[in-house]
Parts: C-alpha cells; structure tokens; sequence
C-alpha cells in the first residue's frame, strides 16, 4: 500500500489517496478519511452494533477497519493457526485491516507500566505486550496497516516523568519493531505506521521525532499518539487545547507520509485537524453518541433541514415523534428510523 | 358498491397423501405466507438483532409481535397515531400478535384470573392493578394491526393436574372468543384466530375444538402446550386437534420451534408455528444444525475454522467461521445478531424443504432421512416413532 499526497505544504489541510494495495488493486481510498472503529472487549473486528452485513446496506465502498489490538487478544491463539488475513477472519475480506493497540472508545486506565512493556486490557484482564510478543501477534494477524508498539499513555496533565518515559519506552519499541518489520516475509505488504509520543511536552515530541527520523525509511505514516488516554472523555477536549502540540508534531513530521489521529473527538476537532493536515481519524465519535442514545443532526447536505446539532432519542419528547432523524437525510438510519425507536425503547 | 376482500384466503397447493401434511398459501392483508411457516418473534416491535430490511432479504413472510409488551410500550395511542406497527417497525410483510394473556400469566406472579379478564399487578411504575379483558386485549391488537390477531383464552398451566380448572378454562376460553370477536374493530384487515384449550384432558380439548369451529373464523390455534408435558402427551393433542379443526382453514401450534417438534407436528397436520427458541438461543451463542445444536461457548470451538454449516446458505456461513463466533459470542450484541442470522435460516430452510418436499410427494422420505440425520444411530425417542406411525411415517 502507498500513499500519495496532493499538496505539500506543510500543516495545511490536504488531499491524498492510499492505493496499490497487496491483493486489491482496483481499491482506492480517499484522505481525508476515517477508519471504521470496531469494538474492544471480545467484541473483536465488529463495528459496533452493525455487522459488516449491516454495513453493507450503508455502503458498498471499501473501507479502512480499525482493529484495536485489546479485542483480539483473545484469538491470539487461534488466529496462528489460521491461514488468512484478520480481514477474512473477522469476516470481512474486502475491508483493509489496521491493526491499532487501544480501543478509542474505551478509557486507557493510568499507570500500570513496567519497563518496555504495554498494557492493555482485555475480557481476562491486563496483558502486557513487548515489542517481540506485539510482533509476533502482528505477524500472525497480516493486517494491510498496523501501528508500531507504543506507550501512549499521557494525557494535557501528565508530568514531565511519565512523558519522558513514553518517549525513551516508545523510541525502544519503535526500533525493535521496525527492525523485525524489516525481516518479516508475511509483514512486507503492511503499511507500518509509527506512533508519536511526547504527550503536551513540546520538548518531548521533537526528541522523539529527531530519534525516529534518525532511520524512518520503512515507515508509511504516523500517528500522532498521546493526547489522551482514549475513552469519551476525548470529545470533551477544546480544540485550542490540542492545536498547538498537533502543529508543532505535524510541522516535524515528513510531508509526504501519512498522518493518522485516534479518538472520539467531536466533529469541530475534526475539522481542525484536517486543516492542519491530518489525513486518517476513526469512527469512534458515533459509538460513544450511541451509547448515550444520542444522534447527530447538524447539516452537512444542503437538503437537510435542521435546528439542532445532537439529539437525544430517550428524550421523552420523542415518543410521538415519527419524523425520521434528520430530515432530508438519506442515511439508513432516518429510512428505518422506527426501528433506531423501539431498540432505544427497549432499555 | 364497492366488495370487500376477505382478509385471510387460504388455498391448499399440495397434500401429502401418506400424512397429514399439507402445503398452503394464505394471503392476508399485507401479503402472502408460504405454508408450513415458522414465525420468529419480535417481541417489541423489532426482532432483536435483525433489521427489517434484512428479514425482508431473508425471503421472511410472516413474524410475532408481542401485545403485552406492546401495549405497555409504546402504548396502543402512540401506535394508533404511528399508523400501526407495521409503519412503527417499517416491515411491511405480515404480522400475528398473541392476545398478552399468556405473559399475564407466566410473567407476573400476581395474576388472577376471573370471568372479567386477567387481573395484574402492572409493570409500569405505579405498579397499579391492571385488568385485561378480551375486549381490552383486541383493542390493543387492533391498534397494533397485525394481520392475525389472537382471542385472549384463559391460559392454564399445562401441568396442572386440576380438570375443573381446565373444564373452567376450556368454556370460558370458549366465552372470551365470543367477546373478542364482538370487540373486534377491523374485521376487513384483521383476523382473529381462536385457541383450542383443553390442555392433556383429551375430552376437554376435543369439546373446545368443537366449540370453536362452529364460529365465523378463518383459522385456529392450538394453544395451552409446550408448556413442560411429555412428548408423549404433547403429540397426541396435536394430532386430537388437527383432526377435529377443518382442512380448509390454518391450523397454528403455538410456542413450538424445536425442529424435530416441527417435522413431527407438520406430518400432523399443523401450518403454523412461533417460538423464541431460534432467537433466543442465539443470544446464547447456540447455532443449529440439522445435525443438532452447536453451543459456541464451548472450548472445541476455539481452533474449528469451518462455517457453523459448510451447506447453510446464510451470511454468517458465507463470512464466518466457528473459531471466530465462538470468541466474540455473548460478549456484545453483533455475535448474538451473526447467530440470529443462521438460526432464522435454519428455520426458514427447514421449513422450505418440508414444503418442497410435499409437494414433490416425497414428504415421508424427507422426515425418515431428517430423523436419521438427527438420531444417526437410530435410537428415535419414543415420541418421535409413535407420533410419525400414527400418520403412517416409517423411520429408516
């Protein structure tokens, strides 16, 4: 897989295309984008609460998974023994796989570490990964994308210890993975994406950069990684929060790669990003609005009539309400609306 | 003048001549259902973990939608207002709801019943006492609109030894029909089908069937078992029952899903059936197969990378493998609706081969090489062989 970048100016919004994908050649996809969030828990590599079937009836155009390590973990066994690809194995082969190792919706719990090596959590409680045992589960799954092994665990208020020991963690992880990546057969297809860590610390961020671009030949794209420990909380984050460590990073990092941010952030955040040229983000936004029952109903179509920016269907207000989501909107939602009803009836 | 279309006509397109079998179609106001049918249920208004649109796809006809659910919510004035539950769920195929006196009785402790209605304990916050007379239970399948709607009958459980009790329920399910089919508002749309009770006692049932055919009804229900008799007993009803109930109208047998009951009790006679089974099972990570039932929790199923079936036609076949379900069963809702998917399938296949294979005259060969299939060495209960001689089915 590559990507091709159309402008090459550096922290400005920008158009670019991932293509000549291993196996799907006729498959193109179009940055900005978004990777379609799927679950953690042992929910492994399932949009939440639409089956790649379901998703079908949305759209037919071939989509980006993002496959947060934390819900596979439980097929980590079976999946050696497994011929294919993680897309085929969470049954959705014409979808691209990107392997992530958090869950964006789901919060990172704190603290936890050991030296070089990760937590994450799973339906059997805390696992720790180093970079030999996250390899070895990536070589396994062969996904087409999947980021580098990272400490990622700061947040706007971490101390100067905690982000200085994400980087020299990270800056390990990323050489010891790179080097395997470089040997690896069955990885020399997959688009490697090296995290960025450095949490709010401008210092910190241009270490780390200068340490991984030392050697970054192999490296496809970056994410841009430590800005929050993941979780809800994400959409509540002020864009004026973020903007200045994201052009600082954005402004170090080579033009020409991918960059990619994860979290459930809200829609203006999203937008901000994208001006600063940020090409790849999730669709984790829409699971947390879910679970609180809440739809999003500002205009983007110019036939869409509206007044509000997010509705909440528990709102009793509803209950006589048989006018679809958003109106003039042709999504599968407001076409089976009713339906979108009595399921938040139900609980 | 303009002529009034009957909302239930029933053609018999084929008939077994060994069984009882039969191949039907009945068209209702929202369509036509291919029968023998299997109905799954939608309690509240969407059948969990499947959309509409999906359903449809499925080649689905006919589903059940639960009146006692319904009618404490929404509520029969906001589906009233919603046009009905077939625009409120945006299905568009047909729809039967049961009266709600059955979850009267089997949900809530406190019921009681007296020759007024059904007396409960609501679930609503202000747990007042709520009572649900037949005319109340057609009202509210009235508002629902399904295209088959149920008399309220004074539900016994079908263990219960007590005969007065059951010759009390027997006439006065007998009386309730009377007044739901006085109450009955939409008599061009809607059809209610009375239930043959009676539980065990066979004089008790044969005089209810009687009773209830002599009413203006296009079709019936067998009702008061599969409620925890032996299959001993439970077979014998059925055949009592389809034997009295005229061939010209629907026969439905309610709360039956297994398979097995379904070949036997399609050999007898029956049209219809509902069960949560299928779909509940799923939730439980319980696939089916024709060769029994697969629970995907099990250990044996981590490193199984076939389908759930290698000839099942479903998605789930097509797109998953058993490794896979049985690490994501019962933790998050999309396992239970991948599973859903086979198990209606499953049902629906099931219930396509019975009819395919009476009306190629082969419908004996088909249940001797079912039953063969499911008990491979040959050790048929009981049940299963008196029920098929008594409809001159040989097993192999």
């Amino acid at each position: 897989m590559k990507f091709y970048v159309e402008s090459l100016t550096k922290c400005s919004q920008r158009l670019g295309t991932l293509s000549e994908i291993e196996g799907k050649p006729s498959v193109a996809i179009r940055t900005p984008a978004v990777m379609l969030h799927t679950q953690k828990l042992s929910q492994g590599g399932q949009i939440p609460h639409i089956t790649h079937e379901v998703f079908r009836l949305v759209s037919r155009k071939p989509q980006i998974l993002q496959i947060p390590l934390a819900g596979m973990h439980t097929f980590k066994e079976a999946i050696q023994y497994y011929e294919g690809t993680i897309s085929s194995f969470i049954g959705s082969k014409d979808s691209l796989s990107c392997l992530t190792l958090q869950d964006p919706c789901n919060i990172t719990k704190q603290g936890h570490h050991s030296s070089l090596k990760v937590p994450i959590w799973t339906k059997n409680g805390k696992v720790y990964y180093d970079a030999k045992s996250y390899m070895d589960v990536v070589e396994s799954f062969k996904p087409d994308m999947y980021f580098l092994l990272s400490d990622g665990d700061t947040n706007i208020s971490s101390s100067e210890k905690r982000v200085s020991k994400s980087v020299s963690n990270t800056i390990s992880f990323y050489k010891d993975c790179l080097e395997r990546h470089r040997k690896s057969e069955v990885l020399k297809h997959s688009f490697v994406i090296a995290p960025v860590v450095g949490g709010y610390k401008h210092l910190a961020r241009e270490k780390y950069i200068e340490a991984m671009l030392e050697d970054v030949r192999d490296v496809d794209g970056f994410l841009i990684d430590g800005l929050h420990n993941n979780g809800p909380e994400t959409e509540f984050l002020e864009f004026h929060e973020i903007e200045p460590i994201v052009q600082c990073i954005v402004d170090k990092l080579p033009v020409e790669k991918l960059h990619v941010v994860q979290g459930c952030w809200n829609p203006v955040n999203i937008i901000g990003m994208v001006e600063l040229g940020i090409d790849l983000f999730d669709t984790s936004y829409c699971h947390i609005l879910t679970e609180r029952s809440a739809a999003m109903t500002f205009a983007i179509e110019p036939t869409e009539r509206t007044n509000a920016y997010e509705i909440n269907l528990r709102d009793a207000k509803y209950v006589d309400d048989f006018q679809p989501i958003l109106l003039g909107c042709d999504c599968l939602s407001c076409a089976i609306m009713c339906t979108i009803t009595c399921d938040s009836l139900k609980k | 003048m303009t002529t009034t279309k009957s909302p239930l006509i029933f053609n018999i397109v084929a008939e077994c001549p060994t069984s009882k079998a039969r191949v039907s179609r009945m068209t209702l106001h929202h369509g036509s259902v291919d029968l023998p049918v299997f109905m799954p249920v939608g309690t509240q208004g969407t059948l969990k973990g499947m959309l509409p649109e999906q359903l449809e796809k499925l080649g689905l006809q006919i589903m059940l939608a639960n009146t006692y659910h319904l009618g404490t919510k929404p509520g029969p004035e906001i589906l009233e207002q919603a046009g009905g539950l077939h625009k409120f769920m945006n299905w568009n195929g047909c729809l039967l709801t049961d009266s709600g006196g059955f979850q009267m009785v089997s949900l809530l402790k406190l019921a009681e019943i007296t020759e007024e209605g059904v007396r409960f304990q609501s679930l609503n916050e202000h747990k007042a006492e709520v009572m649900l007379t037949p005319e109340h239970s057609i009202g509210i399948q009235n508002a629902i609109g399904a295209d088959i709607i149920m008399q309220l009958d004074d539900v016994v459980k079908t263990t219960n030894p007590n005969k007065k009790r059951i010759e009390e329920s027997v006439h006065r399910t007998t009386r309730w029909l009377d007044r739901c089919l006085k109450a009955h508002k939409k008599p061009d749309t809607q059809n209610i089908f009375p239930i043959v009770q009676g539980t065990l006692y066979e004089d008790l049932r044969e005089q209810s069937a009687k009773d209830h055919i002599q009413r203006d009804v296009r079709g019936f229900a067998i009702g008061g078992l599969s409620g925890g008799e032996s299959k001993d007993d439970f077979w014998r009803m059925v055949h009592l029952s389809t034997d009295i109930l005229p061939k010209e109208k629907p026969r439905y047998l309610m709360g039956v899903g297994f398979a097995e009951d379904l070949v036997v009790c399609c050999a007898l006679g029956v049209d219809m059936f509902d069960c949560v089974f299928p779909t509940r099972t799923a939730r439980f990570g319980c696939a089916l197969t024709r060769t029994g039932q697969l629970n995907l929790k099990k250990e044996q199923f981590k490193k199984d990378f076939r389908p759930i079936d290698e000839n099942c036609p479903c998605n789930t076949c097509k797109n998953y493998t058993r490794a896979y379900l049985s690490g994501i069963v019962t933790v998050l809702p999309v396992a239970c609706h991948l599973i859903t998917e086979h198990n209606l399938v499953f049902q629906m296949s099931l219930m396509k081969d019975i009819r395919e294979s009476i009306k190629t005259n082969k419908f004996p060969q088909f249940v001797a090489k079912f039953m063969l299939d499911l008990y491979p060495d040959k050790n048929y209960p009981t049940w299963i062989r008196d029920s098929l001689s008594a409809v001159n089915i040989k097993l192999l």
